[in-house]
C-alpha cells in the first residue's frame, strides 16, 4: 500500500475541506436573504424580531459567530472542533442527527442506480467498442441522444406517468414506502438493508417497488456517459500497440479480453467515482419527484429558507464524503499505475 | 463464456470500489437515534378505511398530503410561521375557547362565527367565562375531567404554566407572548424582553383554585377572546412539560420541537419522521368525544402533480394545496370532491409609497385601472377567486367595501399617468415569490401585458422566498411586488389595520409599502380602547376607506381556498390559519 501517497492525499484533502468550510461560512452570509424573518413570520413585532435574531446568535458580530462555530469558545457552545454541526434553524434538530438520517436515504438511492447503470453500461459499452456501427453500437447512439436530451425529472415525471398512472405497474410516489407499512427499525438507515436485518421481506420488497422507478430514472441518466466513456476507452485500447503485440503474438482471446478490460475500465471507473460524489447532492431532483428525503431534498430545504447551520453541515460532509471517494480513486490508480505515486 | 467474465471482473471491481463507502455509511448510521417517536400506543391498523375486518371494525384511516409536515411543534419555537407545522400542533392542542361553527357554505365547507363578543364562541378547555369590566378581568371556569395523551388532567395549572411560558419569551420566536401583547393582557409588555423580572407571571393572571383562573387586561381590547383562539395559546399538559424539562432548557422547548407536543387535543403523536411522515392516533379520552377518524398519516409530497396522482388512484385521501390548474382538472370526478372557501387567501399589487413612481397617486390608481381583473380570475385561478374590493379579508369582523373602486379601464390608466407625468424612465421590476412560479408566474405575466398596454414598461423579477421576506418585512424596499402570502391570523379588520397599515412608528407591525397616515395612526389608538363594537367598526370604516383612496394596497382577488378529499369524506371546516383540523372529518 502506498501509505505515504495515502498521507499526502488525506492532508491535502483536509486543507481542502477546511478551505470549503471557511468559505462557505462566509458566503452564506453575504447573500441578500434574512433567515430571521423566514423564523417569525409576517406578523411579527420588532421585539419578537429581535428575540429570534437574538436566539440565532445573529446578533453577535460575524468573527464571533465565526468562533463559536469553530468550536474556539467552547464554554459558550461546542461546534466543529467538538463534533457538533449545531442545531437547525428550521426544526431545532441537531444537524448530524438530521444528516445521519438523510443521507441513507441518498446513498442507498444512487448506489444502487451506479450498480445498475454500470452493470448495464459494461457490456454495451463493450460490445459497441467491439462491433463499430453494429446493431448494439448504433442503439447506444440513439440511447444517448434520447437519455441526454431531457433532464432527469422530465423522465422521472414521465415514468411516473406511465408506470404508475397508466399501467398500474408501480406504487403511488409517496415516499420509500407506502403509508401503511410500518418501517423497519432503523440500523443501517438503508432501508432494505433493514428490512433484511430484520427479517422482513415484505418491507424488504415493497422498498424495491418503490426504488426501480427513482432507480430507473437516475440509470438513464447516468449509464449513456458511461457507457460512451467505456466504448471510447476500449476502441483506444484495442488499437494500442501492446494488444496488437499479444494479438500477434498469439495470446488467447481471454487473456487479450481481461489486458483490454483491465485498461479501460480504469478511466471508466473514475467517471463513476466523480459521478457518484457529485449525486450526493445532485440526485436532488429525483429525489423531489419521488418524494424521497434524502440528502439533496435536505440541502434544497436548507438553502431555500437559509438555515445557516444546516446548509453549513451539509456542504461539509458533501465535500468530506467526496474527498473521500476522490482519495479512493487516487489509491486505486496509484495502485493500478505505479508512476503515479512518484 | 468470455464476456461473462469479463463481467463478473467488473462487477467484483466495482464493488471493491464501492466497499468503503458503503461501509463508511454502515458506520455513522448505526449511530444515529431512531427517527420515530412513540408517544401513544394505538392498534396497528393495515387496511384502507373502507375495509372491515372479519371480527371488530377495522380503525379508519386517512393519508393526508401536503407539501411539507411539521418541522417544529412548539409555537414559540422556529417553525411556527410554516404553515405545515401549524397543522401538526392545531391537531395535538386545545385552546381555551374557540369559534361556534356557522353552519356550511354551498360547496359544503364548514364556516365559523367570527366576531368578538360572548355569543361568538364556545367553551373548549374553558367551560364558561365571565368579564368584570370595572377591572377588566376575565374569569375562566376550566372544564373538568379533560385527560391528556399522556394521562396528565388539565386544571388550572396548566393555563398558568402556559401563560408563564409565554412570558418568559424563552422561544427562539416568542408567539405566545406577541398574542397575549395584542390581546392586552396586562404586563405582557415589551419590557419583558429588556428587564427579566418583567417575565414574571405575576399577578395578571391567577389561579382561584384548580379549576378557575382569572385574566387581567391592560385595556378593554376586543381582540382578548380571538387570541385565546389562536393556535400560539394553546395550552401546555404542564405535567409533560415539565417532566421533560432540563437545566438549559427549563420551558421544554428542545422537547415541544422535536419530539412531542402535550397538550389536550384530540389527537397524540404516534411517530414523526421529520421530512417525511408524521402519523397521529386518535386521543380516545377527548373530551368533546373520540375522532371518527382513528389515525392519520401526514405524509411529506413535494410535487403537486404527485399529490394529484395519489388523489386520483386513491392512495390518498386529503391533499392540500395543488396549483388552481390541478384543482380544476379534478372537476367532474365522481370519486374526488373538491370544495373551497372564500377565508383569507387573497392577492394584492405591493407599491412603495417610498420608491419613485409609486410615491404619486395618481400612479398607483393608473395602476389600479390598467390591470384586467377578470382575466387574472380567469387564467390564473380558473375562475376559483372573485375580485377583491378591499384591503382586509371579507370574512372578518370589521371588513368593510368601500365606495372607492377600480375597475379595469385602460383609458383612464392613460390619463393617470399624463397627469402623473409619467415616463418611462427604465423597466420597473415586479417582484414575486419564485416558488410560486407556478401559479404567480402567469399572473405576473399578465399584469405585465396589461402595463405595457398603458405604457409601464415592467420586467418580472422573481426571488428566492427568504430574500423576498428580508426585502419585504426587514429591508422594506420592495419596489413593487405580487403577493399573496399575507393572511392576518388575528381574524379581525382592527388586528389587519395594525399589520400592515400603521406606520411603522406608532407600532404598526409589517408595513411593507411605507404607508403613513396620522388619521390611520390616530383611528387604530381609538381602536384598542373602544369597547363598542358599532363604534369600533364605524372607525374601522373609516381606516378602510382612507386605505382605499390612497391605493395603499391594490387588491387584486380573494382566491378560494382548496381541497382535493375523497367523495366519502364529509366534515371539513375552513379555520383562519388554513390548517385542516381532522377531528372535524368523518367517512362515510
Amino acid at each position: 500500500m502506498p501509505w505515504a501517497y495515502i498521507g499526502k492525499r488525506l492532508m491535502v484533502a483536509f486543507l481542502q475541506l477546511l478551505g470549503i468550510t471557511v468559505a462557505v461560512f462566509f458566503l452564506i452570509r453575504v447573500l441578500p436573504a434574512d433567515p430571521v424573518a423566514r423564523l417569525v413570520g409576517f406578523n411579527a413585532s420588532d421585539e419578537v424580531y429581535n428575540q429570534a435574531k437574538a436566539s440565532l446568535g445573529l446578533d453577535q458580530p460575524v468573527m464571533k459567530q465565526f468562533g463559536l462555530y469553530f468550536g474556539f469558545f467552547p464554554s459558550e457552545q461546542a461546534g466543529l472542533l467538538q463534533g457538533d454541526l449545531g442545531r437547525s434553524w428550521v426544526t431545532n434538530e441537531n444537524v448530524l442527527d438530521e444528516i445521519i438520517r438523510f443521507f441513507p436515504v441518498t446513498l442507498e438511492l444512487i448506489t444502487i442506480s451506479f450498480i445498475v447503470a454500470t452493470l448495464l453500461a459494461l457490456p454495451l459499452g463493450m460490445i459497441s467498442a467491439i462491433r463499430p456501427n453494429g446493431v448494439v453500437d448504433r442503439g447506444v447512439f440513439v440511447y444517448g441522444l434520447m437519455a441526454g436530451a431531457q433532464p432527469e425529472f422530465w423522465w422521472g415525471l414521465l415514468f411516473i406517468y406511465v408506470f404508475f398512472v397508466l399501467l398500474g405497474w408501480a406504487p403511488a410516489p409517496l415516499g420509500q414506502l407506502g403509508a401503511l407499512t410500518e418501517a423497519p427499525e432503523t440500523v443501517t438507515g438503508f432501508l432494505t438493508v433493514d428490512s433484511l436485518i430484520a427479517g422482513n421481506w415484505g418491507v424488504f420488497l415493497e422498498a424495491l417497488a418503490h426504488l426501480w422507478l427513482p432507480v430507473m430514472t437516475l440509470v438513464l441518466i447516468l449509464s449513456g456517459p458511461i457507457i460512451k466513456m467505456i466504448r471510447q476507452n476500449m476502441l483506444r485500447v484495442l488499437e494500442s500497440d501492446f494488444i496488437l503485440y499479444a494479438s500477434s503474438a498469439g495470446l488467447p482471446s481471454r487473456t487479450i479480453a481481461a489486458y483490454t478490460f483491465r485498461a479501460a475500465f480504469a478511466p471508466a471507473l473514475t467517471l463513476v467515482g466523480i459521478l457518484y460524489g457529485f449525486m450526493l447532492g445532485g440526485a436532488v431532483l429525483v429525489e423531489k419527484v419521488f418524494s424521497l428525503g434524502g440528502l439533496g431534498q435536505y440541502s434544497i430545504r436548507s438553502i431555500l429558507q437559509f438555515d445557516y447551520p444546516a446548509i453549513q453541515g451539509v456542504v461539509l460532509v458533501i465535500t468530506a464524503f467526496s474527498l473521500l471517494i476522490y482519495l479512493a480513486l487516487d489509491v486505486f490508480h496509484a495502485w493500478m499505475d505505479p508512476r503515479i505515486r512518484t | 463464456m468470455r464476456k461473462v467474465i469479463v463481467l463478473l471482473v467488473a462487477v467484483a471491481l466495482f464493488a471493491a470500489a464501492c466497499g468503503d463507502d458503503e461501509q463508511e455509511a454502515a458506520t455513522t448510521t448505526t449511530a444515529a437515534p431512531a427517527p420515530e417517536t412513540t408517544a401513544a400506543a394505538v392498534p396497528e391498523t393495515t387496511a384502507a378505511p373502507t375495509t372491515t375486518a372479519e371480527a371488530a371494525p377495522e380503525p379508519v384511516q386517512l393519508t393526508v398530503l401536503a407539501e411539507d409536515i411539521p418541522s417544529g411543534l412548539d409555537y414559540d419555537g422556529p417553525s411556527a410561521a410554516i404553515p405545515t407545522s401549524q397543522t401538526g400542533m392545531v391537531n395535538l392542542q386545545e385552546n381555551l375557547v374557540y369559534y361556534k361553527s356557522a353552519g356550511a357554505n354551498s360547496e359544503g365547507v364548514g364556516l365559523l362565527d367570527f366576531g368578538f363578543s360572548d355569543e361568538h364562541f364556545e367553551g373548549r378547555l374553558a367551560e364558561s367565562w365571565s368579564f368584570d369590566e370595572a377591572s377588566l378581568t376575565w374569569t375562566f371556569n376550566l372544564r373538568e375531567g379533560v385527560v391528556g395523551c399522556d394521562g396528565a388532567t388539565f386544571d388550572a395549572d396548566d393555563v398558568l404554566y402556559t401563560f408563564a411560558r409565554a412570558k418568559s419569551v424563552s422561544g427562539a420566536a416568542p408567539i405566545g407572548w406577541f398574542l397575549s401583547n395584542v390581546g392586552s393582557i396586562d404586563g405582557f409588555t415589551v419590557d419583558v424582553f429588556a428587564d427579566p423580572a418583567a417575565q414574571a407571571l405575576g399577578d395578571t393572571i391567577t389561579k382561584v383554585d384548580d379549576h378557575t383562573v382569572t385574566i387581567r387586561q391592560a385595556a378593554p381590547n376586543k381582540l382578548f377572546l380571538p387570541v385565546l383562539t389562536i393556535f400560539g395559546l394553546a395550552i401546555f399538559d404542564k405535567e409533560t412539560m415539565e417532566a421533560n424539562a432540563t437545566d438549559e432548557d427549563p420551558w421544554s422547548h428542545d422537547y415541544a420541537n422535536n419530539v412531542n407536543l402535550p397538550s389536550f387535543g384530540p389527537y397524540c403523536l404516534e411517530s414523526w419522521e421529520k421530512d417525511s411522515q408524521f402519523v397521529v392516533a386518535a386521543n380516545p379520552d377527548y373530551y368533546r368525544g373520540a375522532p371518527a377518524i382513528d389515525r392519520i398519516v401526514y405524509r411529506k409530497v413535494p410535487e403537486t402533480s404527485n399529490r394529484l396522482a395519489a388523489i386520483l388512484s386513491g392512495d390518498a385521501q386529503l391533499v392540500e394545496r395543488l396549483t388552481p390548474r390541478e384543482f380544476d382538472s379534478l372537476s367532474g370526478n365522481a370519486d374526488v370532491t373538491v370544495a373551497g372557501v372564500q377565508g383569507n387567501d387573497n392577492l394584492f399589487v405591493h407599491m412603495n409609497f417610498a420608491t419613485p413612481p409609486f410615491d404619486n397617486l395618481s400612479v398607483r390608481k393608473a395602476v389600479a385601472h390598467a390591470i384586467n381583473y377578470d382575466e387574472i380570475i380567469r387564467v390564473g385561478y380558473f375562475g376559483n377567486a372573485t375580485k377583491w374590493e378591499g384591503q382586509i379579508p371579507s370574512s372578518y369582523p370589521g371588513y368593510h367595501r368601500s365606495d372607492i373602486q377600480y375597475d379595469y379601464d385602460p383609458d383612464r390608466a392613460r390619463e393617470l399617468l399624463a397627469e402623473a407625468g409619467y415616463t418611462d424612465d427604465g423597466a420597473i421590476l415586479l417582484s414575486y415569490v419564485a416558488e410560486k412560479e407556478a401559479i404567480l408566474g402567469p399572473i405576473a405575466t399578465l399584469i405585465q401585458a396589461d402595463l405595457a398596454a398603458v405604457g409601464m414598461n415592467v420586467q418580472l423579477d422573481p426571488l428566492p422566498q427568504t430574500q423576498y421576506g428580508d426585502r419585504q418585512l426587514v429591508k422594506k424596499d420592495l419596489q413593487f411586488a405580487l403577493n399573496d402570502q399575507e393572511k392576518p391570523i388575528g381574524v379581525d379588520a382592527g388586528y389587519a389595520t395594525l399589520l400592515f397599515f400603521v406606520s411603522t412608528e406608532a407600532g404598526g407591525l409589517n408595513n411593507m409599502v411605507n404607508f403613513t397616515s396620522p388619521e390611520v395612526d390616530g383611528l387604530f389608538g381609538q381602536l384598542v380602547n373602544e369597547a363598542d363594537e358599532a363604534a369600533r367598526n364605524a372607525m374601522l370604516a373609516e381606516v378602510q376607506d382612507i386605505l382605499a383612496d390612497q391605493v395603499t394596497w391594490l387588491p387584486v382577488v380573494e382566491r378560494t381556498t382548496q381541497w382535493a378529499f375523497s367523495s366519502s369524506i364529509s366534515g371539513l371546516v375552513w379555520h383562519p390559519d388554513n390548517s385542516v383540523r381532522w377531528y372535524d372529518l368523518s367517512v362515510g
